[in-house]
């Protein structure tokens, strides 16, 4: 049903120019190399990839928050893209940008009841002192005490700072959350409530999450589905269990075999791939398979032919043009 | 008889004089590290990690600072020796790995002479030959065309890069002892995992023990054969790493364990230590953790003693029987 969609992608681009080595020369990278995707309704969509590969650039796309060098971004079936700033402003309240890093994104000089008020304030929400009692109910919400309004950012914990970021990012009743890596910077036991608190909310408001992160695990557990970008480009996209599962993209494959895990159950390990080399350059893509100079498995076709994204079984997207597990994936798509 | 630890931390205590009275950042640790044994100390954000490492190689030194206990490396005291007497050790039977890599680096030079350096300063080797094992080392962990690098800048490699000149540099000197601090932290986890496996490749070529310093129970259990678990500059559990895994017996332990998202399971929710890290400056008279801990007892209000066998020991006061109770209740909620 595609009004179940809230936010649609289509073949979003988004490039940076920057001085090159020659003197005069200017070097062109792409960042978002032709991303398409949708969010549905109520989902959250995990987002994960290598530091580099394009995530961050991707959200600020999607929220408006920087201009597409070309596609387009459609909001509940309204393309974004191109609209002034005046048209846009409505919808700006719509959707919400929840960043990595709790000290700095919160303003040091206002006090953390300002910082959560001032969207309200800049939209004109009702009088002052409904404002105040929303941010106190915010506060409560995120599980801080109310009476804290008056305090400045630094007497506050990282993963407090982290739920005033959060409650600040719900004070516009938004539908849609983008949290960039919201957890990464934080303790295990305090990330763990920060989840459990991004799930509650979820729960409560019917928010839609795009989450993005680089530790699968965190990914595995919030996400309903998910999509791996590799140097600006998606290589996968599939419900969390399957793709956990039965990943299809080699890259997926060796990311998921790497992540350090308790060995506190007898069941045997996944057998480790480690690949070779480092996340190249946007601004230097190699020919044909973006992935095909650290694939394991890569031939001269991969060289040559980039794979498109195709889908291999309903909710299994690849590009790849030799997937792992497509036995198994396509037998458990029969039977199911 | 078994061979004598290479490394003993004993009642290592490190506090600062601060403007709002005395910070205890490392509260008593006491480790034993063996012959080509890993070690790893895990723990929070500010539970005296790196204080406490950095403290037993000299380098901590603001003059606010108050270190006690000892540190016996190869069976010799080597706290509060002085810079001249610690130089040979540092960078030479004992190498360094850092988070940031550029804390080893100088941006101004090239990788290739910083190696140099390190090497002529330890190994007394004349330049030509120094550079010949700067190569090889480079080459040995993983950096291609070493010939070719060896004259780059520091700017010029990658994140995951300039970590292995760090270990090359590490290792220039055939360290007894590498201590890494949070080496892979900054890194994801394709990178990570070159690097750990790296790690414990020449762990085996050099035959040379690790402390690892680390907040992810993912890496301890990859690469430790044993673990030290802090809190608030405290040791609360040590053990070997299958049986702090598998038999966790300190309560904070457990919150540590639980509260990490799992690959290969999707739980609606995780369990959480409740509350914030206690501040090392306000740290309760009993045990550290009461405040947040779930099965807090009037005992608490003492502080426990590392006790058990030898080869498990945590400081709690919850008796064998109530602990089994606790965690029968966590593993089969009802
Ligand atoms: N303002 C900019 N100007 C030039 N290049 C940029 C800019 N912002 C990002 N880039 C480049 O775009 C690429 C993607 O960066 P981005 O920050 O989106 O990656 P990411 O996936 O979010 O990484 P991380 O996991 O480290 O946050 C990188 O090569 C980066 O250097
Ligand atoms: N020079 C100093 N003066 C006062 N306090 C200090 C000093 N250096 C460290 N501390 C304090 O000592 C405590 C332990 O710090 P340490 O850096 O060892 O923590 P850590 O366990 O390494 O944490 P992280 O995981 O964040 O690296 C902290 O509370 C820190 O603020
Ligand atoms: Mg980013
Ligand atoms: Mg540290």
């Amino acid at each position: 049903m595609s009004d179940d969609v809230v936010l649609q992608a289509t073949d979003v681009v988004k490039t940076f120019s920057s001085r090159g080595k020659k003197l005069g020369t200017r070097v062109v990278s792409r960042a978002v190399n032709g991303v398409s995707l949708e969010v549905r309704r109520g989902e959250t969509l995990g987002i994960v990839g290598e530091s580099g590969c394009g995530k961050s650039t991707l959200a600020r796309c999607l929220v408006q928050l920087s201009p597409v060098t070309s596609g387009t971004v459609a909001f509940e079936g309204t393309t974004l893209t191109g609209l002034s700033r005046r048209r846009l402003r409505p919808f700006r309240r719509q959707f919400q940008l929840v960043f990595q890093d709790p000290y700095a994104s919160l303003n040091p000089r206002r006090t953390v009841g300002d910082i959560v008020a001032e969207p309200m304030r800049i939209n004109h929400l009702g009088s002052t002192s409904a404002i105040d009692a929303r941010v106190r109910e915010l506060f409560s919400t995120v599980g801080l005490d109310a009476a804290a309004v008056n305090r400045y950012p630094h007497e506050f914990s990282g993963g407090q700072r982290q739920r005033i970021g959060i409650a600040r990012s719900l004070s516009l009743n938004p539908t849609l959350v983008i949290a960039d890596e919201p957890v990464s910077a934080l303790d295990v036991s305090i990330q763990a409530q920060v989840l459990n608190l991004m799930a509650d909310l979820q729960q409560e408001f019917n928010l839609t999450y795009v989450f993005i992160a680089h530790d699968l695990g965190v990914v595995r557990h919030v996400s309903d589905r998910v999509g791996v970008m590799y140097l600006g480009e998606f290589v996968e996209f599939g419900d969390v269990g399957s793709i956990y599962e039965t990943p299809l993209h080699p890259y997926t494959e060796a990311l998921l075999s790497v992540v350090p895990e308790l060995n506190d159950t007898d069941a045997p390990r996944r057998e480790r791939i480690i690949i070779t080399g480092d996340v190249p350059d946007p601004a230097d893509r190699p020919s044909g398979c973006p992935f095909h100079p650290r694939c394991p498995v890569a031939t001269d076709l991969c060289r040559v032919e980039k794979p498109a994204l195709l889908t291999i079984v309903p909710g299994r997207q690849v590009a790849c043009h030799y997937p792992r597990n497509l036995d198994a994936v396509k037998a458990t798509s029969t039977t199911s | 008889m078994p061979e004598a630890p290479l490394l003993q931390v004993r009642d290592l205590t490190v506090s600062f004089a601060t403007r709002q009275g005395a910070l205890r950042a490392v509260d008593g640790l006491s480790f034993d590290v063996g012959q080509k044994e890993i070690v790893g100390i895990v723990g929070e954000s500010g539970s005296g990690k790196s204080v406490a490492i950095y403290s037993m190689l000299g380098l901590v030194r603001e003059k606010n600072a108050t270190i006690t206990g000892s540190v016996l490396f190869e069976g010799r005291e080597i706290l509060g020796l002085s810079d001249k007497e610690l130089q040979p050790i540092r960078g030479g039977s004992i190498g360094m790995i850092f988070q940031d890599p550029m804390t080893a680096l100088t941006p101004v030079y090239t990788v290739g002479w910083q190696l140099v350096e390190q090497i002529r300063q330890h190994l007394h080797l004349p330049k030509a030959a120094a550079r010949q094992r700067a190569i090889e080392l480079l080459g040995q962990v993983g950096i291609p065309d070493p010939k070719s690098r060896v004259d780059r800048y520091p700017h010029e490699f990658s994140g995951g890069m300039r970590q292995r000149v760090v270990i090359a540099m590490a290792l220039s000197c055939n360290p007894r002892l590498l201590i890494a601090d949070e080496p892979t932290t900054a890194l994801d986890v394709t990178t990570q995992a070159q690097i750990l496996d790296l790690m414990l490749k020449l762990q085996d070529t050099y035959d040379s023990s690790i402390v690892i310093i680390t907040h992810d129970m993912g890496v301890i259990a990859e690469m430790a054969h044993r673990v030290v678990v802090m809190y608030a500059g405290r040791p609360v559990e040590i053990a070997r790493e299958l049986d702090l895994v598998r038999h966790p017996r300190h309560p904070y332990t457990w919150g540590l364990l639980d509260a990490v998202p799992r690959l290969d399971a999707k739980h609606d929710r995780l369990r959480t230590i409740r509350g914030n890290a206690v501040s090392p400056l306000n740290l309760p008279p009993g045990c550290a953790f009461a405040p947040r801990c779930d099965y807090v007892m009037d005992q608490c209000a003492q502080r426990p003693p590392l006790q058990g066998d030898a080869d498990h020991v945590d400081a709690c006061w919850l008796s064998d029987a109530q602990r089994v109770t606790i965690r029968q209740r966590v593993e089969q909620p009802s």
